[in-house]
């Protein structure tokens, strides 16, 4: 049986800039931020109170994954907004929508009323929609 | 992001900012303006762990990076990281790791294919193989 998902991928076109983004806008914590051999930066993300599920933020770059072009193809396609960045939860989706938007964040969506509750939709600084919800 | 979370997120980011000093329960908790009991308790319940193994938890993070990426002791390391007592460093990263810090460095120096990087058995094996073209073992 599989008892909970460690990590998830969000593609970024800058991972400075992304870092920037979930860690001072959103108010994630660094899960791990290291160098690996080949020069991969490993970075990962969580928030503060589910260490558990780690968002890596990953570069599509030309290397074993991607070619050249792909890897320009899968940038545009985030610069479009074509990828989603997940679902992120909040006791109060007002609230954080507030103060996400003092800080600059921009939202697609205001927060309206849902048949499972509460959500704003919002766009990171790479393009990546993500919800933010109360349930 | 009710009024507690945020006092408590204020205490959380002065662990996170001072790992590297001494630390105590009453100080932080005035950070998030809370009683050390209160602070304690609710830490626990909202982030799944008390302030000292958060603390603990950082530290050791903190220390395994330095020992694969810098060339630093593992005494200079244990005090980089806030621990005064090598023993203490040596027994906290022994049970939370599963090995002691010079034979984690080993292990891994020994693994990485370049000077002060992780080895790409450091991170899960389909990201190695995705972003690195390793099959990991």
């Amino acid at each position: 049986m599989i008892t909970s998902i460690a990590h998830a991928t969000i593609y970024v076109l800058n991972q400075d800039e992304a870092l920037d983004f979930y860690k001072n806008k959103l108010g994630f914590e660094v899960g791990d931020d290291m160098k690996v051999e080949g020069d991969f930066r490993w970075l990962t993300v969580h928030p503060k109170s589910k260490p558990q599920l780690q968002l890596v933020l990953a570069e599509p770059k030309e290397g074993p994954m991607f070619s050249k072009d792909s890897a320009e193809k899968i940038r545009g396609l985030i610069e479009e907004g074509a990828f989603g960045a997940g679902v992120f939860e909040t006791e109060n989706c007002q609230k954080t929508y507030e103060e996400l938007v003092a800080k600059g964040v921009k939202f697609i969506q205001p927060p309206t009323e849902q048949l499972y509750g509460v959500e704003a939709m919002g766009v990171d600084n790479s393009g990546n929609w993500f919800s933010l919800v109360q349930r | 992001m009710n009024n507690r979370i945020r006092k408590l997120n204020a205490g959380r980011d002065y662990i996170a900012d001072n790992y590297q000093a001494p630390l105590n329960l009453p100080d932080i908790a005035s950070y998030s303006c809370m009683s050390p009991y209160h602070f304690l308790r609710v830490f626990k319940d909202t982030y799944g762990e008390t302030p000292n193994e958060f603390l603990m938890r950082l530290r050791i993070e903190k220390a395994k990076g330095m020992l694969i990426t810098e060339n630093y002791s593992v005494s200079e390391v244990c005090e980089k990281v806030g621990y005064i007592s090598l023993g203490s460093f040596s027994s906290l990263f022994l049970k939370q790791v599963g090995m002691a810090p010079t034979l984690y460095r080993r292990k891994l120096w020994a693994m990485s294919t370049e000077l002060y990087r992780f080895p790409a058995q450091a991170i899960p094996a389909c990201f190695a193989y995705r972003f690195l073209g390793k099959l990991t073992k």
